[in-house]
């Protein structure tokens, strides 16, 4: 068994900043580096842990300089790197923004920070599928992490619903630990990395495609999902002891919207290429843009953010 | 050799010296065949090493204090002045993972002999005037489970009738079976009200306060 250390950082009471980073993910991290560096006095605040989504990636194999590091474990790297530059305060989460003249309030559990401007580095939540059984078995074999919750399957067959990179990456971690798991996706070929695709195939994962989940059924637990094979128009069933979905992400962006950010219609907030968006001062950067939806991009998309916030707010 | 890292150590000075207060004692229950005892005993030496008001003890789990503080799992690793908190904020199993960070977290509330909670929350919270028990299946592999750990541990240091254990549900899969884990946060109240997730306080204290008042 290894023993992984997570810092806590928890910074306390309200205060007066050139710039808040809502969000502690790769995107917020490499943000709050930038901005800091080029003399702008920033925290970065997050409702769980900083790391954010990338926490949940068992293992990244495409960030540049890391040939194969745990998710767990990049994210501490850029934590710590972030944390030599500014402060951020986990397990706080930021309720509301107003606009009081030429500041933003950003009313956070622990604190408010006025500030004069912000960049949204929120990130995504993870998609429901919407079918019947999903929330009733939820808890009940129904997940939507696995580095969480796979452990309790291990010698198990699992459905990982959803057959991008995220459910693929998935599948190959619940392999590695002692599950069995099955790929279910709903278009007709491989929607994943080559990549993965390989590891997918020689690892001998079954990854069935062209397959529309229509329920998940058990009584008191997860006992099968039920698809119709879209190839043929047959209904089938699959006895599994627990579902992964992995369907993808929707953008938190409600309280960018409700500073009069503007988004597309998913809800990803619309950025230029400098990373602004229609509100002055105000930026956004990584998953919540709806780009790629990769960690390298959401640091690159936060450095940028971060350079636009000091030409705004320090050359003007 | 040791468990913690150095450069980790001294950020978590740092931290130490920033906020400590007064005087916080890290106890360790430890028991015969237990596979994680030694272990839980060297990092909690590690983390007292780091400041002087840390002060480490190690108990037995068939010890007389153990018993005070209805304690029956090794390891468990108890954070308290030694009075008030008695033996109410704990972890049964290892604290390692993402729960390492509900640890530090942890020494600095019972440091300071208060932990941050809204004033509406802290309203409802103090209305609970019976023994409500907390208790959060986590994996140490979960980073949305430490919120759900402070939250109970928050309300445990407010609230001298909440008890807030943590429980590693990897290690004790027989426990996490008793109440069929398989998502974590898992939460169980009074072995009676259950949730899973790591939700805001607003809504946990509601939760909380469903299971206070079925004891009436
Ligand atoms: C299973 C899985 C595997 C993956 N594998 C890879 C991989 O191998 N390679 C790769 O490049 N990418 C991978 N990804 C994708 C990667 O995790 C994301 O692209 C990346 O984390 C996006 O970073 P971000 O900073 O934009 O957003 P996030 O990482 O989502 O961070 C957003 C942060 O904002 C915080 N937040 C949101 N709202 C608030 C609020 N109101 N107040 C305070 N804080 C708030 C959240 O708590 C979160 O920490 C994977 C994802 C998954 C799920």
């Amino acid at each position: 068994m290894e023993f992984g250390f997570v810092l806590p950082t928890a910074s306390r009471g309200s205060k007066e900043v050139d710039l808040v980073i809502i969000g502690g993910g790769p995107a917020g991290l490499s943000a709050g580096i930038y901005a800091t560096r080029s003399g702008l006095n920033a925290i970065i605040v997050d409702k769980g842990n900083a790391g954010g989504l990338a926490e949940e990636a068992p293992y990244v194999e495409n960030y540049l300089g890391f040939k194969g590091i745990k998710g767990e474990d990049l994210v501490k790297e850029f934590k710590e790197h972030a944390l030599d530059y500014l402060e951020i305060s986990e397990r706080n989460e930021v309720k509301d923004i107003v606009i009081e003249d030429d500041r933003y309030v950003v009313k956070a559990e622990r604190g408010e920070y006025r500030a004069k401007g912000i960049i949204f580095a929120t990130g995504t939540t993870h998609k429901k599928l919407n079918v019947p059984g999903e929330d009733e078995l939820l808890g009940k074999g129904v997940s939507y992490c696995v580095t969480c919750d796979g452990y309790f399957f291990r010698g198990k067959k699992v459905a990982v619903i959803g057959g991008g990179n995220s459910g693929a990456i998935a599948a190959i971690y619940l392999r590695d630990i002692g599950v069995e798991p099955v790929v279910l996706e709903y278009m007709p070929k491989f929607m994943c990395e080559k990549a993965y695709e390989k590891i997918i195939k020689k690892r001998e994962i079954p990854y069935y495609t062209n397959v529309q989940v229509t329920e998940i059924r058990g009584n008191q637990k997860v006992e099968k999902v039920v698809y119709k094979d879209r190839s043929s128009g047959e209904v089938k069933e699959l006895d599994v002891d627990g579902v992964f979905i992995y369907v993808g992400l929707i953008p938190i962006s409600d309280l960018a919207k409700k500073i009069g950010v503007a988004t597309d219609n998913k809800g990803y907030i619309k950025v230029d290429l400098s990373m602004r968006t229609n509100v002055p001062r105000v930026y956004a950067a990584g998953d919540v843009t709806g780009y790629a939806g990769q960690i390298i991009i959401a640091a690159g998309q936060g450095a940028m953010a971060a350079l636009s916030a000091y030409e705004d707010i320090m050359l003007q | 050799m040791g468990y913690i890292r150095e450069e980790d150590k001294k950020y978590l000075r740092s931290e130490f010296e920033k906020n400590l207060q007064e005087e916080v004692k890290l106890l360790v229950f430890t028991g015969d065949r237990c596979q994680y005892c030694g272990v839980a005993v060297a990092i909690a030496k590690e983390v007292a090493e780091l400041h002087s008001l840390i002060k480490f003890e190690e108990h037995k789990i068939d010890g007389k204090l153990a018993q005070e503080y209805g304690l029956d799992h090794a390891p468990t690793v108890v954070i308290t002045d030694g009075e008030k908190y008695g033996g109410r904020i704990r972890y049964v199993g290892l604290p390692s993972g993402y729960e390492f960070s509900s640890l530090i977290e942890d020494i600095i509330d019972v440091s300071r002999r208060t932990a941050e909670v809204s004033p509406e929350v802290k309203e409802k919270l103090m209305t609970i005037d019976k023994p409500v028990k907390i208790q959060i299946f986590v994996t140490p592999t979960c980073p949305y489970c430490p919120r759900a750990v402070r939250t109970a541990h928050r309300f445990a240091i407010l609230n001298e009738n909440i008890t807030g254990e943590m429980i590693e549900a990897v290690e004790f899969p027989e426990w996490a079976n008793k109440w069929n884990v398989m998502s974590v946060p898992h939460i169980v109240i009074n072995e009676d009200v259950q949730f899973i997730g790591a939700y805001p306080d607003e809504q946990y204290i509601e939760y909380v306060l469903q299971a206070y008042k079925k004891l009436r």
